[in-house]
């Protein structure tokens, strides 16, 4: 079985840890993807994971059967790896045969295994190809269909997709989730990119300096940030940040002043702020409501035209900090306009500028959020 | 010359030099015009190569068809194809002693023998060094230097070591006393001294092998080997499937390199055995070359040109061969 559980798993490199206290528990069948910026230990993990690397401390149980000091072999893992590492002087066939051989398995076997995933993966006419032979699409395929074969109880993916063109990679993303929807095996996919991430994963992890963010389902994660690394790796364009302070505590919510005399309503839990208290109010660029005479005043500076949507670009009046504002279809306002924009109620995030957290949101906030989203 | 300004002496040393040399070097291009300038770079090269290379070649050949103890070619007689008719005029080519030239075909078995036999144990022990060397290990950039020091020496004084090391009152026969094993006068006894030539050899150039082989290993990515390490290769079919598939070119290019080299066998063994011996159960086709033309003023230039030439001919034909199989290996 493909479940996983990280315990209080460390990696150092000499002096240098790059792991600190990772607890993680995945369960068997979910697609995992880790991610966070560059150099943030998503792809140790991974490597750890498939043992690769060793740990410092900690346990890693998969299928409840404890595997820190077995090989990657034994640990019934495939891994997909950034580069491919396709064997060069292979044939296809025989990329995908390589490890079944290994493993001592019937020649019958093998055949009716590696025709199973030439069929699912479409790579039948190139199985006598040398993996040079190949473009970067189809040694992509290769090397899943040479993790298929193995019949594993998780796959592991070291950034497969960053090698292929934008067209490629959001065709092979699709066919990822496809292929995990029709295999229903556990997979762990590591990326730096979130759009990846948001689209593919039942659960993210979010990764940042060797620590584990915040795990949760994409919408989980876009909604409900716990801190403000997460609001701001995930979204794109990022969340916008404004200065504040708590002016009133309510029941249901509080009350927020950002300057303009246009007080902000936050649904946070009364128990968790104060009146007086300094925040940052985070707020995305699709969550802005252009209106008329309401709302934050907001000079436009320029604006990119997506066709479908458009974002404009601009400060609140009289500061520095850029503010992005979404708008659905095209908008074309001039440069130096003034624009009211108003937050949409319950799409206010509420962080501790010292702490880096979130503030609790009060419950209702929470399932008002999910119904938008 | 507008080249930045340079505040280290190495820096300032390439300014002086190029002030020198720009004026010259504009006036050929105006001359020659600029597509031809790199032959103009290539000259010095090129002309040194002819004439201590491609010149001898042709005399050689040409000296090939003369006959005659005379040095300039106005002293000596065409001969037509005498000289090889002399060489390869045997009764049976596996009994030296039925050829004319019994010296020639006595040097060509003891070469073949000595080929085979370099050969495989050169690329043996530097293909375990090489691999030894790539794994991560302490004091590696030593080892790497310490293997590869014996090829920086001159041949000469790598074959007075050894024999200083072999002789009768040498230090092997030293150490062997100290364990109560009788001396043995290694280079006087035909199967000992063969396999010491052997020894040195492989000693003397293993470190430059090692170093084509080493760079070769290194080449290969590191995650083919976490690819099949996930893929339960055992170590032994991770150096079978990957290892050695992958190292194909590099062992290729050791192979011709080794065999050409071995081809050539002479100084250090020369000096080692005393002049090919004992008797001639050292004796190879250099040194017959070397004989024939100066030694013991035979002055036989024309035998030991032709000689040179079927020499070359075994050597271009291998050489040949072994690129064809590696272009095929390639594709």
């Amino acid at each position: 079985m493909g479940n996983l559980k990280l315990t209080s798993v460390t990696k150092s490199f000499g002096a240098l840890t790059v792991l600190h206290d990772i607890d993680l528990t995945i369960d068997n069948g979910k697609f995992v993807v880790f991610v966070g910026p560059s150099g943030c230990g998503k792809s140790t993990l991974l490597r750890i994971i498939a043992g690769l690397e060793d740990i410092s401390a900690g346990g890693i149980e998969i299928g409840g059967r404890d595997v820190v000091q077995l090989s990657p072999a034994e640990r019934k893992i495939a891994m997909v790896f950034q580069s491919y590492a396709l064997y060069p002087h292979m044939s296809v066939r025989k990329n995908l045969a390589f490890g079944l051989e290994n493993l001592k398995f019937k020649r019958s076997e093998i055949d009716t295994r590696i025709a199973e995933a030439a069929r699912m993966l479409a790579i039948e006419p190139y199985l006598e190809r040398k993996p040079r032979q190949l473009s970067g699409g189809q040694r992509q395929r290769v090397a899943i269909g040479r993790a298929i074969v193995r019949n594993p109880d998780i796959f592991l993916f070291d950034e497969p997709l960053s090698n292929l063109d934008a067209a490629l990679r959001v065709q092979t993303r699709a066919e990822i989730t496809r292929l995990h929807r029709q295999l229903r095996t556990t997979m762990i996919y590591v990326t730096h990119d979130q759009v990846e991430a948001m689209t593919m994963a039942d659960e993210i992890v979010v990764l940042n300096g060797g620590r584990i963010e915040q795990v949760g389902t994409p919408l989980e994660l876009f909604d409900n940030p716990r801190n403000l690394f997460v609001a701001g790796f995930l979204g794109s364009p990022r969340m916008n940040m404004l200065k504040g302070k708590v002016t009133a505590v309510g029941e249901a919510a509080a009350v927020i002043d950002v300057g303009y005399g246009v007080p902000l309503k936050a649904r946070i839990d009364p128990a968790a702020a104060k009146v007086g208290q300094a925040v940052l109010v985070g707020i995305r660029p699709a969550h802005f409501a252009i209106g008329d005479s309401e709302g934050l005043p907001f000079v436009v500076q320029y604006h990119e035209s997506l066709g479908t949507e458009t974002y404009v670009y601009g400060t609140l009046e009289g500061r520095d900090e850029q503010i992005i504002v979404h708008q659905a279809g095209h908008f074309a306002p001039e440069r130096g306009a003034l624009l009211r924009i108003m937050p949409l109620p319950g799409r206010v995030h509420v962080f501790d500028p010292d702490s880096g957290l979130a503030l609790p949101r009060t419950i209702e906030q929470r399932s008002a959020a999910h119904e938008h989203a | 010359m507008s080249t930045p300004k340079a505040t280290d002496l190495g820096g300032r040393a390439l300014d002086f030099v190029m002030g020198i040399v720009e004026a010259p070097i504009n006036g050929f291009e105006r001359l020659m015009g600029r597509k031809r300038m790199p032959y103009l770079f290539l000259a010095p090269n090129l002309i040194l190569f002819g004439i201590f290379t491609f010149l001898p070649i042709a005399i050689a050949v040409g000296y090939a068809f003369t006959g005659g103890t005379g040095l300039f070619v106005s002293e000596r007689p065409f001969v037509g194809f005498d000289n090889f008719r002399q060489l390869l005029q045997c009764e049976d080519y596996f009994r030296p002693g039925s050829c004319r030239e019994s010296l020639f075909w006595t040097a060509v078995w003891n070469t073949l023998w000595f080929v085979g036999f370099n050969v495989t144990a050169t690329l043996l022990v530097a293909l375990v060094t090489a691999l030894i060397l790539n794994r991560a290990m302490a004091a590696r950039g030593f080892f790497r230097a310490m293997f590869f020091y014996p090829v920086l020496l001159s041949p000469v004084v790598i074959g007075l070591i050894w024999k200083w090391f072999l002789d009768r009152n040498g230090l092997l026969n030293a150490f062997l006393q100290m364990l109560g094993v009788p001396p043995e006068i290694f280079l006087l006894e035909v199967g000992w001294s063969r396999f010491f030539v052997v020894v040195v050899s492989v000693w003397f150039h293993m470190g430059f092998y090692t170093l084509i082989l080493l760079a070769g290993l290194q080449a290969i990515p590191k995650d083919l080997y976490e690819a099949a390490a996930i893929d339960a290769a055992s170590p032994r079919r991770t150096l079978l499937r990957i290892t050695l598939p992958l190292l194909g070119p590099n062992l290729l290019v050791v192979l011709i390199l080794l065999m050409i080299r071995s081809v050539q066998i002479f100084d250090e063994a020369w000096v080692l055995t005393n002049g090919g011996g004992p008797g001639t159960a050292n004796s190879f086709i250099v040194q017959y070359i070397y004989q024939m033309a100066f030694g013991s003023d035979l002055r036989l230039f024309g035998l030991a040109s032709a000689a040179s030439v079927l020499m070359g001919l075994v050597l271009l034909a291998l050489t040949l061969i072994q690129l064809r199989l590696g272009r095929k290996m390639e594709s």
